[in-house]
């Protein structure tokens, strides 16, 4: 037989074709079923990207007051992913038929991800059960749910309010009960004419942080970017007037536009008491200000949201990590049945709030003693859960849908170019949407 | 004697046999390795790039459609024309720059010269993440280094260096130009070092001056390495992906996406994996193709 080289070259070429063709077939197959356990020991894997959460999870494992009585006895052992990766892997570790976490702790905008395709459905265990006796008490269940299913319990209810700097606001003249955001404005244009200092800040960066300062104003004053059915909503009178708010915010100086409202820019600001009040989420007090200005604690105080003059609410929302349950698995029923104990229950609750400030999600223990009676160094021992329980109680429901992702990107030049004020917000709105249902419908 | 006649003829076609496949054996593993590494992932991405596929459940076969979405795609659009200002700017500015410093540190009598040669090639074993971060606080548009300099300097400072679309393409160049430039000067050096310094000398005799000396010696005799770097930096760049993903994530808007950036935001963000492979191949075509112009243009493997 006569073989050359290229006549090498073409069989092992169609042989690794066949090798891949092979490969892939075998990788459209999602993992088997394996034989559920009902009780003994249970050592859950569980991905998170934040420490705290494996902080928690290792203590309340063993949390005698959570899962006493349970069938099994808990050990969770904690991988550390990046948010991104965390999806990524859950779905490459299923195709090659790989071992799977037991939990795994989503955050809120990687979710969209697993949203098309029957993905959270393959991958999930569906967590309605649960959270259906609990009805309207449970908050944020909505950005985790495919086709009114919930495939993921909220960790932290991620609630808006304006930090504000009460020594410089006092010192200025600001009262700390101004009603509505049009008056704030007029006052903050005011202080930055007079001390260049600015009331708020929204981002001018990356696509993602753009579209997050825009939908927590947005949701804020009763707009969304997606319906309870995935319809797209944004471009609406609520979405105009919003953006034309934040524009009208940097052209005065009231609102300071950053690049990164988490790092080094913000940092600089809030240092050089540049930035004297924010509206955001409550994790920020940790993340962003105690951890940026340690030595401005106990001037910091928490308020709601100021209104807009036209309606909404005074609360928002921006952020949040869920924990789903990996399907199929031995100890699926293990992991669920953590999950519950530690999430949906007062003590649960209670220890996430003390091991990382994570807020309850059950609306009625903003009202509770053990939360109420909480008070907060950093915020000058201010009673924080009369701010959060106020704004809570208002909180608007936030939508997402599979091409969230997509508007994120669609909708930030065009936001961006509104802010600078080189063009118009319903117009901005406008090409953004379109380019977004060219994408979408493509 | 029938028999001692078949013996041999058998024992000789076995050592033709071997004489034949011996060759082959010996240079199976490249194949098999560029077969597994090489061959069955472009086959792969080729037969992905036909199908609609999300990571889980069976692709689906949809034949040429995610080419046909990909030319009607303005995202597509825009990070191939951000991806071509890239490569031009690497080739028609990176080059010069390193030649000229190549030169610099090639002069004669010239002190500190192991110092210089460190300092240039640094950025090349600095983490991306690290110069992207110092970059980051360098071009804040609010509080960043190069405004306030600006600023004291000449009373202006307020440029949106990462937030304003031209500018945030402008950066992106800065940092392919500062994190690359040492790296080519080391082969450029190499290229210099080489070159006999008796024909510049007699260049010198015949009344050459600098100027009709660099064009008439030191460019035709850099001529290989300037192939080969022209090449390698079109390649690269075609395919840059770090730089804009670390320092603008691709933004202000797309104002700064890649070609590569795409790719992995169709298939790692949105979970388009046939649509990425479809663009991947498409990247991979256009690198091919202009590889080859280059190839051809600079000559590379020709005898001189």
């Amino acid at each position: 037989m006569e073989l050359n080289r290229r006549d090498l070259l073409k069989v092992l070429g169609l042989a690794g074709l066949g090798v891949a063709g092979g490969g892939a077939l075998a990788a459209c197959t999602t993992q088997g079923c394996a034989t559920p356990v009902s009780s003994g020991d249970a050592l859950l894997d569980l991905w998170t990207h934040d420490p705290g959460y494996a902080t928690f999870f290792t203590a309340a494992a063993t949390d005698a007051a959570l899962v006493g009585g349970s069938a099994w006895s808990f050990g969770v052992d904690v991988t550390s992913i990046a948010p991104a990766d965390i999806v990524s892997r859950l779905i490459t570790q299923a195709v090659a038929q790989r071992p799977l976490p037991q939990l795994a702790g989503l955050v809120i905008d990687q979710f969209p991800r697993v949203m098309r395709a029957d993905i959270a459905e393959n991958l999930f265990v569906d967590l309605t059960s649960l959270t259906e006796p609990l009805g309207d008490r449970l908050l944020k269940t909505q950005p985790y749910s495919v086709g009114g299913k919930v495939y993921a319990l909220e960790s932290d209810n991620s609630v808006s309010v304006m930090f504000y700097r009460a020594d410089l606001f006092e010192q200025l003249g600001i009262p700390e009960d101004v009603d509505t955001w049009e008056e704030l404005l007029e006052i903050g244009a005011g202080v930055a004419a007079d001390t260049g200092q600015a009331i708020g800040m929204v981002a001018n960066g990356d696509n993602g942080s753009i579209v997050n300062g825009f939908v927590q104003m947005l949701l804020q004053r009763g707009g969304s970017l997606y319906d309870a059915d995935g319809n797209l909503t944004v471009v609406s009178e609520e979405s105009v007037e919003v953006l034309e708010l934040m524009a009208e915010g940097v052209r005065s100086g009231a609102f300071i536009a950053l690049s990164d409202p988490y790092g080094g820019a913000a940092a600089a600001a809030l240092k050089e008491s540049q930035l004297i009040a924010t509206v955001m989420p409550n994790w920020y007090e940790v993340y962003g200000l105690q951890a940026n200005v340690p030595d401005q604690s106990g001037r910091w105080r928490a308020r709601t949201i100021p209104r807009f003059a036209g309606g909404g609410h005074v609360g928002s929302t921006l952020g949040g990590t869920a924990f789903a349950v990996l399907k199929d698995q031995e100890l699926t029923d293990a992991a669920t049945d953590l999950l519950q104990r530690a999430y949906l229950s007062e003590e649960g609750q209670l220890a996430r709030y003390h091991a990382g400030a994570y807020l309850p999600t059950l609306v009625e223990l903003y009202q509770a003693p053990s939360f109420q009676q909480i008070s907060d160094d950093y915020l000058g021992g201010q009673r924080v859960f009369e701010v959060y329980a106020a704004a809570a109680q208002d909180m608007p429901i936030f939508y997402q849908a599979a091409g969230a992702s997509v508007l994120r990107d669609s909708l930030g030049g065009p936001i961006l170019r509104a802010i600078n004020g080189q063009i118009g917000a319903e117009a901005a709105l406008t090409v953004g949407v379109a380019m977004y249902e060219r994408q979408v419908q493509q | 004697m029938s028999t001692t006649t078949t013996t041999t003829s058998t024992a000789t076609k076995l050592r033709s046999d071997q004489r034949r496949w011996a060759p082959y054996a010996f240079i199976s593993p490249f194949f098999l390795l560029f077969t597994v590494f090489m061959l069955a992932p472009v086959g792969a991405g080729i037969y992905l790039s036909l199908t609609d596929w999300a990571g889980l459940g069976e692709p689906e076969f949809i034949g040429l459609a995610n080419y046909s979405r990909l030319l009607g795609d303005a995202s597509f659009g825009a990070a191939l024309s951000n991806t071509a200002f890239y490569t031009l700017f690497a080739i028609i500015v990176v080059l010069p720059v390193s030649l000229s410093i190549a030169l610099g540190l090639d002069a004669r009598g010239l002190k500190l010269r192991d110092f210089f040669r460190l300092v240039y090639f640094m950025p090349v074993v600095l983490s991306p993440i690290i110069i992207t971060l110092i970059f980051g606080l360098i071009f804040d548009g609010q509080y960043g280094l190069l405004n306030a300099v600006l600023e004291a300097l000449f009373g202006f400072g307020g440029v949106s260096w990462l937030t304003d679309p031209m500018w945030a393409r402008v950066v992106v160049v800065v940092l392919v130009l500062w994190r690359w430039t040492g790296y080519l000067t080391i082969f450029f050096l190499a290229g210099l070092q080489a070159i006999p310094r008796e024909l510049h000398e007699a260049a010198e005799l015949d009344g050459a001056g600098v100027v009709r000396r660099f064009f008439s010696v030191t460019l035709p005799q850099l001529r290989p390495v300037t192939a080969f770097i022209a090449v390698t930096m079109l390649v690269n760049t075609a395919q840059i992906f770090e730089e804009p993903f670390l320092l603008t994530q691709g933004g202000p808007g797309e104002a700064t996406l890649s070609v590569s950036m795409f790719v992995y935001r169709a298939g790692f963000q949105r979970h388009e994996l046939g649509y990425a492979a479809a663009a991947g191949v498409i990247m991979f075509v256009i690198v091919f193709v202009l590889g080859r112009i280059g190839t051809r243009a600079f000559g590379v493997g020709r005898t001189r």
